[in-house]
């Protein structure tokens, strides 16, 4: 044997090589290209808030990409494992020959292990290359639909963090099965005991009583145990996957937009004069599209002519459910120290915060008559409570240590305890909301600068030309806040439907290990199948016990991988999911669709065994 | 008078050629065999001379590359598998050398397996197998996988399962090549049982006891009968 042993033993071994080569390469690119699009986005594990959305929805979706991305690596290990373990367990009387014939157990090893580095390596580097180009390719679609995805200098660090990551776990995973193959006697390895990695036991516990085809399946999946261990362990780590992808992908889309959609509001109508309007959907579209704003001045007085006379007109205009006038400004916010019991020393009091400021958009609201539903950390505005405001997430984690302990200053001295924080797209979450009241007597105005109408869609056109008329004659104008609304949901959904690759992905590389595992089972069991079909077993019969086989090891993956999944999904990567009867049934539809194709892809190695003739498959085995 | 006796197998210029890279092998050259009911055929030669081959022909394994083969009625080389399947579980009992039983069924299973694939009910073949298993003397041996049986007990489970769906024609292939004289005796005794039986049976062999038992003997060489007695 040569040096280049391993380089022409891969060769001619086309088919399993490029399978391994095939898994990591899925699992190693679309780690890559997670990690490259969240960053760019501003969903990036490092909570990056200079992206477009706000450190909330950041937060969700970095979880999600933390978890994607370490169940990835498990995946692309176990598969290396597995698909390793499947072609040493082939190469055992291969081994005992080498060594019978004088070959020293390392430089067999090194065999082996060169040709694991050379998988591994190829794996690697290729899923790094697709993963860069299909962030590319992604980032160009998201921008010829309109989103404009600022494709930031690469970050080669982060790259190269994960081929690093992903080519020493494989490689440690993978040369476990070489070490143990390696290890094996002549004797033992020659023995017919070892081939296929199977045992001749015969598997007394499988009961005899069940059909024909389940209990030929049943038999042969005990009777290749550690096999069939491997891959149920391989295949439940990528089903898990598989179901965060799924399930992250339909209900965190569901529930972030379920969060725009209660923050912006539906239904809703707003009366300004149209540069507030203009500005406010500018602020809106911050959180998908970066804008340059020409600041107004909004407390001029031309922008005040809301008066309370004209908001109780049009609250009478039956359709209307809400009318809610607001005081919107920009302005700085001062964040203010507080001192607290020390909650590791009771006897002590500690300093929280510090004197930091920054600008944000700031709401006066009718705490009884507010229009927005908000994800709200801590609690809403209440009416009595007139020194009190809520902020956004941005605004929480950019200037404030402890949000919900502390208060804001705004114009000088004013402060105001910080009650809650909600996720609010309108400005990146860069928003104070306080009580109304209190904000009109700060300010040298009378009236309101914007009024929101919540109308009933029944009447909408009807609604909308009593409300025209109700303004003429004003400078005031009315806009409808749906279009904008549709935007925003429709730059989430894409946002999750890009995430909807990654089951592709992980569907791709079950299939690899599925067919994996039935193609070493078909082996094992061709001369059986020889023989049934000699005695009368139809080629179906002989795809039935094919697909029985892979269809109980899925079935126990599923069983084991799909929980595990949901678990991770709802205990840690969604909070407060909004879970309708559309994503329980999305959800379960593509977990069966995954399934059904998973199970009907086994079916692909069961053909090509039943297409060789008995004659020829009775003259190969013995 | 006697009644004429029906043609089983009917095999006129059968050719079978196999591609081994550039190779050609020629497996059967332009062989003609006739074969009638209750006949008890065996046929000799050296290894690679076509015996298998032909076996596999008759049986519906392997398709002639030329020639023409009809048994049964049934002209074998122009069905599709589905229909050759359900043939050999009507027609043709499988013995081979190897005993090629399959591993993850018990002895009672491998016997009952043609039969449930032929639609019997449950009972019946459990008790046929029963019956069949006792015949070749192994009813003690019902429960145990091939893996924990002897050659000699696997052949005679072999036998077993070959008849249990009583089928009219057996092709025998080397059934005591691969065991001992004592062995090989017990499947001599099974063989003249389906004799006496009046059963067609066709069998690949070197065992001069069988050769003895059979009605007409083939020398087949290269592909070809060169003598016949």
């Amino acid at each position: 044997m040569s040096e280049s042993f391993p380089i022409k033993d891969l060769a001619r071994r086309k088919f399993q090589t490029s399978l391994a080569i095939i898994g990591l390469t899925i699992c190693t690119a679309t780690t890559v290209f997670l990690t490259i699009f969240g960053d760019s986005l501003g969903l990036g594990v490092s909570f990056l808030t200079s992206g477009k959305l706000t450190v909330g929805f950041s937060r969700i979706s970095s979880v999600f990409i933390t978890f994607v991305s370490l169940l990835n690596i498990l995946a692309g290990a176990l598969i290396t494992y597995f698909l390793v373990s499947l072609t040493m367990s082939e190469r055992v009387r291969d081994i005992g020959v080498m060594k019978a014939s004088g070959c020293l157990t390392e430089l067999a090893f090194s065999y082996f292990a060169t040709e694991l580095f050379i998988i591994v390596f190829i794996g690697c580097l290729a899923g790094t290359v697709v993963g860069i180009f299909t962030y590319y390719a992604s980032a160009n679609v998201l921008n010829s639909l309109g989103f404009s995805i600022a494709q930031k200098p690469l970050n080669t660090w982060s790259v190269l963090y994960v081929f690093l990551i992903f080519f020493v776990v494989s490689h440690i995973f993978g040369i476990l099965p070489v070490v143990k193959a390696i290890r094996i006697k002549p004797a033992e390895a020659l023995s017919p005991t070892q081939s296929l990695g199977t045992t001749f036991e015969a598997g007394k516990a499988v009961p005899s009583r069940l059909g024909f085809t389940l209990k030929i399946a049943f038999r042969a999946l005990v009777r290749r145990k550690s096999a069939t261990r491997q891959a149920i362990i391989c295949l439940a780590a990528i089903l898990t996957l598989t179901t965060v992808t799924i399930v992250g992908g339909v209900v965190a889309n569901q529930t972030t937009q379920s969060y725009v959609e209660r923050a912006i509001g539906r239904d809703v109508i707003v009366i300004s004069h149209p540069d507030i309007f203009e500005q406010y959907v500018d602020f809106l579209s911050q959180f998908i599209e970066v804008k340059q704003m020409e600041p107004i001045d909004f407390l001029d007085p031309k922008y005040f002519i809301i008066s309370d006379s004209l908001i109780s007109n049009l609250s009478r205009i039956s359709g209307v459910v809400k009318a809610e006038p607001r005081i919107i400004l920009d302005t700085t916010i001062y964040e203010v120290q507080v001192l607290i019991i020390d909650p590791e020393d009771p006897t002590q009091k500690m300093l929280v915060g510090d004197n930091r400021f920054g600008e944000a958009l700031v709401l006066g609201i009718q705490p009884g008559q507010v229009i927005n539903d908000w994800l709200i950390l801590g609690k809403p505005l209440s009416e009595g409570e007139l020194d009190s405001a809520i902020i956004g997430d941005s605004l929480a984690s950019a200037i404030f240590s402890d949000a919900l302990l502390q208060k804001l200053r705004l114009f000088g001295n004013e402060t105001f305890q910080i009650v809650g924080v909600c996720l609010d797209p309108l400005n990146k979450g860069n928003v104070v909301y306080v009580p109304l009241r209190t904000l009109a007597s700060l300010v040298p105005r009378s009236g309101y600068n914007i009024v929101f109408l919540r109308v009933d869609p029944a009447n909408r056109s009807q609604v909308l030309a009593k409300i025209e008329e109700t303004i003429s004659g004003t400078e005031l104008e009315f806009f409808e806040l749906d279009e904008i609304l549709g935007k925003h949901l429709d730059f989430v959904n894409l946002i999750w439907s890009s995430v909807m690759l990654l089951p592709l992905s992980s569907l791709i590389t079950a299939v690899l290990c599925l067919l994996s595992y039935v193609m070493l089972s078909i082996a094992g069991q061709q001369r059986d199948f020889g023989i049934m079909r000699a005695l009368g077993a139809k080629p179906k019969t002989i795809l039935k016990i094919v697909f029985t086989e892979a269809l109980l090891v899925l079935l126990i993956s599923g069983a084991i991988g799909i929980p595990t999944g949901l678990f991770i999904t709802f205990t840690f990567l969604i909070p407060d999911p909004v879970i309708s009867q559309f994503s329980l049934l999305a959800v379960s539809g593509w977990l069966v669709l995954t399934l059904g194709f998973l199970s009907l892809s086994s079916l692909y190695p069961g053909v090509k065994a039943v297409k060789k003739t008995i004659a020829h498959i009775m003259s190969q085995t013995y | 008078m006697k009644k004429k006796r029906e043609s089983v197998v009917s095999a006129s210029s059968l050719c079978k050629e196999y591609q081994i890279g550039d190779i050609k092998i020629e497996a059967l050259k332009d062989l003609n065999l006739d074969v009638v009911e209750g006949e008890f055929v065996s046929i000799y030669g050296p290894s690679g001379a076509g015996k298998t081959t032909l076996l596999n022909i008759v049986g519906g394994l392997d398709k002639p590359t030329n020639g023409k083969i009809i048994v049964f009625g049934h002209q074998l080389d122009t069905y599709d598998e589905n229909f050759l399947a359900t043939f050999r579980s009507a027609y043709i009992g499988f013995v081979f050398q190897s005993y090629n039983l399959i591993s993850t069924l018990t002895a009672i299973e491998n016997v009952a397996f043609p039969t449930e694939l032929a639609g019997l009910p449950k009972g019946q073949a459990k008790e046929r197998s029963n019956n069949l298993l006792q015949l070749v003397g192994l009813s003690h041996r019902a429960n145990h996988f091939p893996a924990q049986l002897s050659g000699g007990e696997q052949q005679r489970v072999a036998f077993a399962r070959a008849l249990a769906n009583n089928p009219p024609l057996l092709l025998v292939d080397e059934p005591t090549g691969n065991l001992d004289t004592e062995t090989g005796l017990e499947i001599v005794r099974i063989l003249k049982k389906m004799k006496e039986e009046g059963k067609t049976v066709i069998v690949a062999t070197h065992d001069e006891r069988i050769m003895q038992l059979a009605n007409r003997t083939m020398h087949l060489q290269n592909g070809r009968i060169v003598a016949e007695k």
